[in-house]
């Protein structure tokens, strides 16, 4: 019973970094209708800038506080080159953001080697029900509950998110209305940029990340986010946990090496069954 | 909105129709002087250039079906080289365990095609980006799979591959392997061509344009799809049974997801549905890597010099194909001459297509 909620904690945790990082994607793809696949590129960056502004000397808070911007700027970044141009349809820069991707394993290399960087977080844990829980685990379920609450609020009070949320229901008639699209799209990326810098800095304290851990991260994201058809941030948070706990509960049981394949067989299957429910019709001329 | 959305994707996929039937293709004239082109290249080449020609011609197979898939169907596949993975490892199972290596080598493809059809079957029922992100799944699945299971080697793979022969001639050296990987080239053209000037190639390319109106002018949409995924996978299939006879050793790692990257930017760079297109960009990618492995590897440069270089240069590609040259290399150079040879006149005309093909990686 106490490894089952050692597993349980353990897999809402890490659950937690591939929700934020679903959310990102689906925060991205509702305005803009493009996935984007450098999504967990800003995970990489943010862990990595994290731990490099941590040995610079910054205080703990500060350190990540500039870890999430440096990936918030990279989002904008992302974004410029993704729906900057005119034109670009959602396939195109579906491809452009794979580009970039790739050139960020480049940068990465360049700027910190190829070597997994870690640093520490939330020091010690406490035992409760006899399970001994690390502080980091509390801390990440703890940032990603206000992040999902703040996200919520940010849709739907601010005139900000009240236009992003206007773009993604009808970028027509948001157009006519005088939001401007475009811009809502950049925004869009910025705060996936955020949103994938703040679970990159989580996580780093729990498993060492590399330039091209990106990969993982981008498939259970993806598969977190395709949970609610990309549309949904909080069918992301709901799928991602469910991802997170179910990798844990295989990885603790002794089936650890078969983790990807149960994650991606679900993502499949979830995908071929929302296809099926979806006229070819309905998805052309939406 | 949704009638007039039907109405312009109606017009362009006449347009296309009536546009680009013999331009995509490749006449047999031209596959000819290909083939004997390639071959005398073969015959002279040094050692040393041998080994990047083979390359370069395993790569134009699978490419050859890239471009047919992602420009010609209309879908994206980011799993390629999972194809290439099973040819690998079937003509490399087959001839470790002692059976004759045509056989293997017959059977790559085939198996390829197979595995093709049987996640196709529920994977092409998706659409677009669930497409491309599906492919890509597979083909972790597949790597992870192969790294796990004791008769494929698991992480170590597949050791001591015997090298290619029919009877008692073995292909000794690489001069053998570079007439077998261009002759292979030759076939999968002449098959690729054949499909695309086919009544069944004219409802592919209605299928790129829009599924819906494809279907109701008559095209099967559905299993037009799973042929065109069969036909590339079985190249990317033949491709590999070469690969794994020629390295004589294959595993998990042979088989990265860049590989599969790899694939797509040379169609993307040569340009999507068009055969010259996947040659050339395959050509043009192959040759950029040897010279970026060159010069990574000069005196006085960093250890990681190799790997940041072609991850930059093959994303610069990328990005800058996509958004600035949508039709791709040979379009582009195809307009251009078409433009100059007859004069302004025609000038509109000529553009059309190649904006199509823009779209096309597009929907």
């Amino acid at each position: 019973m106490s490894n089952f909620l050692s597993y349980l904690i353990n897999g809402l945790a890490v659950g937690c970094g591939f929700a934020l990082i679903g959310s990102g994607l689906v925060a991205i793809h509702r305005v803009t209708r493009v996935v984007n696949f450098a999504q967990a590129m800003f995970a990489v960056v943010a862990g990595l800038s994290a731990a490099s502004f941590l040995s610079a000397g910054l205080p703990h808070g500060v350190a990540e506080l500039a870890a999430v911007l440096v990936a918030a700027a990279a989002g904008l970044v992302v974004g410029v080159l993704a729906i900057g141009r005119p034109g670009t349809s959602p396939l195109s820069a579906l491809i452009v953001t794979l580009g970039i991707g790739i050139f960020a394993y480049a940068v990465e290399i360049v700027v910190w080697g190829d070597q997994p960087r870690s640093f520490t977080g939330l020091r010690g844990s406490f035992t409760v029900a006899g399970v001994t829980v690390q502080k980091q685990y509390l801390l990440i379920v703890a940032v990603t509950a206000l992040t999902f609450t703040a996200l919520a609020l940010f849709f739907g009070r601010t005139y900000a998110g009240k236009g992003l949320t206007a773009c993604a229901s009808n970028p027509y008639a948001a157009r006519v209305v005088g939001i401007d699209v475009r811009r809502m799209g950049l925004l869009a990326f910025g705060l996936g940029g955020a949103l994938g810098g703040i679970a990159g800095v989580l996580v780093t304290p729990l498993q060492p990340i590399s330039f091209d851990s990106d990969v993982t991260l981008i498939v259970n994201g993806f598969a977190a986010a395709i949970f609610g058809g990309l549309q949904r941030p909080g069918a992301a948070l709901a799928g991602g946990l469910v991802l997170g706990v179910a990798e844990a509960m295989i990885a603790g049981y002794g089936l650890g090496s078969y983790q990807i394949e149960v994650a991606l067989g679900l993502m499949l299957a979830l995908m071929i069954w929302q296809a099926a429910r979806t006229p070819a019709l309905h998805e052309e001329t939406a | 909105m949704t009638a007039q959305a039907q109405g312009t994707s109606v017009a362009s996929l006449l347009a296309r129709l009536r546009g680009r039937g013999e331009e995509a293709g490749i006449r047999l004239p031209h596959l000819a002087g290909l083939l004997v082109f390639t071959m005398a290249l073969a015959a002279v080449l040094g050692e040393a250039q041998l080994s990047v020609f083979i390359l370069l011609g395993l790569a134009a197979m699978v490419t050859v079906g890239v471009s047919l898939l992602m420009g010609y169907a209309g879908q994206v596949s980011l799993g390629q080289a999972a194809f290439y993975a099973v040819g690998g490892y079937t003509a490399g199972l087959m001839s470790v365990h002692g059976l004759p290596p045509l056989l293997g080598l017959a059977l790559a493809p085939v198996t390829a095609a197979v595995f093709a059809v049987v996640i196709g079957i529920p994977l092409l029922r998706l659409r677009g980006h669930h497409l491309a992100f599906a492919t890509l799944a597979t083909q972790l699945i597949l790597l992870s799979l192969a790294g796990e299971l004791e008769f494929l080697g698991g992480s170590i793979g597949l050791q001591g591959i015997p090298r290619f022969g029919v009877g008692g001639f073995e292909l000794e050296d690489d001069r053998g392997y570079a007439f077998l990987v261009w002759a292979a080239v030759a076939v999968v053209v002449l098959v690729a061509r054949n499909v695309i000037e086919s009544r069944q190639g004219r409802g592919l390319r209605a299928l790129a344009t829009s599924e819906v109106a494809a279907e109701s002018a008559g095209v099967a949409v559905g299993r037009s799809k799973l042929v065109v995924f069969a036909l590339s996978a079985a190249f990317a299939g033949l491709a590999g049974g070469i690969y794994a006879f020629y390295v004589g050793y294959i595993a998990p790692g042979s088989f990265p997801i860049l590989l599969s990257i790899e694939y797509v930017v040379m169609a993307v760079v040569g340009g999507l549905g068009t055969i010259w297109g996947a040659l050339v960009g395959a050509t043009a990618i192959i040759l950029l890597i040897q010279l970026l492995n060159n010069i990574g590897t000069m005196e006085g440069m960093p250890s990681y010099a190799p790997s940041v270089l072609s991850y930059a240069v093959y994303s610069v590609l990328l990005i800058a194909a996509v958004l600035f040259l949508p039709g791709g290399l040979v379009p582009a150079a195809r307009e251009r001459l078409v433009r100059r040879r007859n004069a302004p006149v025609d000038g509109a005309h000529v553009k059309a297509p190649s904006r199509d093909t823009g779209g096309e990686i597009t929907r």
